[in-house]
């Protein structure tokens, strides 16, 4: 059933040290893993297992110590910033607890706001994801007017303007309440039944168990299912 | 749907700096200041030379014989209305006449009369018909008729002169500081040169009413060629007692006298510009320290370096755009104050408007201006473009 073609991502034996001083702190220590082409996988762990790290070596924001990573067939652990960059353009939506909206945006200018760093026009997939979000109606507000639920749904939207091959999500729920957080799960759950590949750390067991399949990080090791 | 037409990195640039509106416009107000200093700076030397050059062309004169001492101040007190302390005799008045490359000479004798119940200082300058031709743009108003006789107790007055005693022609006029009383036959219609505000009257009247018989202050000359000035004055040198100053020299000698107070307020400008450009600076740092986290999302998003560059060099350089119309309005509008400032510094400034707010001026500032934003802007912009995206990571809401 697992064809090569539908892989979107592999990594193998990512290992990512931080040294603070004459300390090193193995965040990531080997770990392997890919996934499909419409997959929709959470993260989960302990708090300083590695998860954040790991989303971010995925996400090209950062340069693995060793091992490699391969997006849709193209290896990008070791590229320039202007690769990364491209490449997180293109291939890559970021979702944020925080959501990071910009104040001085309205919720619609906030969407289309990747399209201006891509230099592409995409005002006709603003408010069809807008529509998909479930916010047409507020596509004038600025965040601030916006509940938290609301916000995070924004930042969803902004995430697929650029129509990325993948969704990365870092405790998306982490600042909402459960009704705000279940709506986020139905709706990374909706994006995912339309195709989209979603990677979600989280600590919110329901969104965790909403995934087809967890991967679960210990101390920078990534359990296998036999260890659970 | 309506996105709004400033939506753009222009546009992301210019709303971030609706962010602290404050910051913002303490920011633009001290580039404003420095650009309205340096304005009115360029302005001033504009304007001067401008006037200075149409009132030494409005005389119809090409030297003054001045007593020996400075001759540049001699000359220069003479052009200007002030007295001089020292005179020449009244021979070297015959000589110089007799020189064969003047065409007009006329003897002068400037004198002061501090009026101190009124607070102001008359000057009263004796002339012969010698000075007509001298003094071209001189209309007499209405009834006005020059002296009667050489020695009569006549005056004619400045157009400022009749209107603050408040004279008529016809009028008589009591001087107490002198004793003595004189008849208007003459006023003068303004020509807005120093003869404004003077009093005049015949020669010999001015001899003896300030007890300098025979003596004069000044001899101002008209050579029949302008080309003739290299011989005529080493030829009107040999005076004893006399000195030439042409009005080439006058000129240099009023542009540097301005060159001490230029420097003045140039140093002036230079500091404010530093001191703009600082705040320019220290407004984008603290920018940059204030939105890391929104600058590494924008990264994040897939903003490159060079992005994250142009946006907060664009916000420099609009820091620095506002501060520079700021400015010009500024000193358009303050101008009249500057001027009046630097009239108190040059007590030899023409009559007329000093400040020349030309395109040029401008152009020059706003230049300035943007120099001063895009050179503070860049080491920020610099900063900002090093973040990384997992900036966007360490946000606080
Ligand atoms: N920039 C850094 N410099 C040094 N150490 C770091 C850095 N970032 C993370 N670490 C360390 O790496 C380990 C993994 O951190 P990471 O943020 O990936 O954990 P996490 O699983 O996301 O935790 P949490 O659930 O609390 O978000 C931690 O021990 C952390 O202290
Ligand atoms: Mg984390």
């Amino acid at each position: 059933m697992k064809s090569v073609d539908n892989v979107v991502l592999r990594a193998e034996s990512l290992t990512k040290i931080y040294r603070r001083g004459v300390e090193e702190v193995r965040a990531l220590d080997g770990v392997t893993f890919s996934i499909e082409e419409g997959e929709f996988v959470s993260i989960v762990g302990q708090s300083g297992s590695g998860k954040t790290t790991l989303l971010n070596l995925i996400g090209c924001m950062d340069t693995p110590t060793s091992g490699t990573i391969e997006i849709d067939g193209h290896e990008t652990s070791r590229l320039s910033d202007r690769q990364s960059t491209r490449l997180r353009s293109e291939k890559i939506g970021f979702v944020f607890q925080h959501f990071g909206l910009i104040p001085t945006l309205s919720v619609e200018e906030n969407i289309m706001l990747p399209t201006l760093f891509a230099r592409r026009a995409a005002k006709g997939k603003a408010s069809e994801l807008l529509e998909q979000v479930g916010l047409s109606h507020r596509h004038k507000h600025r965040p601030h007017e916006l509940s938290g639920g609301e916000m995070q749904r924004v930042a969803i939207a902004r995430a697929l303007i650029n129509s990325p091959a993948l969704l990365l999500a870092d405790e998306p729920t982490g600042n909402l309440d459960s009704t705000n957080g279940e709506a986020i799960l139905r709706l990374f759950t909706d994006l995912n039944r339309a195709g989209l590949t979603i990677i979600v750390v989280t600590h919110n067991p329901a969104l965790a168990d909403a995934a087809h399949r967890q991967l679960n990080l210990q101390d920078g090791h990534l359990l296998l299912e036999s260890q659970l | 749907m309506g996105i709004s037409p400033t939506f753009g990195i222009g546009g992301l640039a210019w709303r971030n700096l609706t962010r602290r509106p404050f910051r913002t416009s303490l920011t633009v107000s001290g580039v404003s200041v420095a650009v309205a200093l340096l304005a009115s700076l360029l302005a001033f030397g504009k304007g001067y030379e401008r006037e200075l050059s149409r009132e030494l062309d409005a005389m119809g004169i090409q030297m003054m014989l001045v007593p020996l001492g400075c001759p540049y101040d001699a000359a220069a007190r003479v052009l200007k209305g002030n007295a001089l302390d020292v005179s020449l005799p009244a021979s070297a008045f015959v000589k110089a006449k007799q020189d064969s490359a003047v065409q007009d000479a006329a003897p002068l004798l400037m004198t002061t009369l501090p009026r101190p119940a009124e607070g102001r200082t008359d000057l009263w300058v004796g002339v012969t018909s010698e000075i007509r031709p001298l003094k071209p743009w001189w209309k007499l108003t209405e009834g006005s008729h020059w002296f009667s006789s050489d020695t009569s107790d006549s005056v004619i007055l400045g157009a400022e002169a009749a209107e603050t005693e408040l004279r008529r022609v016809g009028d008589s006029f009591y001087s107490p500081e002198t004793g003595r009383k004189f008849k208007v036959c003459g006023v003068l219609e303004r020509s807005g040169t120093a003869d404004d505000s003077q009093f005049f009257v015949p020669l010999k009247t001015a001899q003896s009413m300030f007890h300098q018989p025979d003596r004069l202050t000044a001899i101002a000359i008209r050579l029949k060629d302008p080309a003739l000035t290299g011989e005529a004055s080493t030829r009107l040198q040999t005076i004893p007692g006399a000195q030439v100053v042409t009005m080439t020299e006058m000129m240099g000698t009023f542009l540097n006298l301005v060159g001490s107070v230029r420097t003045l307020i140039q140093s002036l400008a230079a500091l404010a510009v530093l001191i703009s450009a600082l705040s320019i600076l220290t407004t984008m740092l603290s920018t940059v320290l204030e939105r890391t986290n929104e600058i590494g999302l924008f990264r994040a998003m897939g903003a490159s370096r060079s992005q994250v560059f142009g946006l907060l060099a664009l916000e420099s350089a609009f820091l620095a755009i506002l501060g520079s119309v700021f400015g010009v309005l500024l000193a358009g509008v303050a101008g009249s104050g500057v001027e009046r400032v630097v009239r108190s510094f040059v007590s030899l400034a023409p009559q007329g408007r000093l400040l020349a707010l030309t395109s040029d001026v401008i152009l020059q500032c706003c230049g300035v201006g943007l120099l001063i934003g895009i050179g503070a802007g860049v080491y920020p912009a610099w900063r900002a473009s090093r973040l990384s995206p997992i900036e966007a990571l360490r946000w606080e809401n």
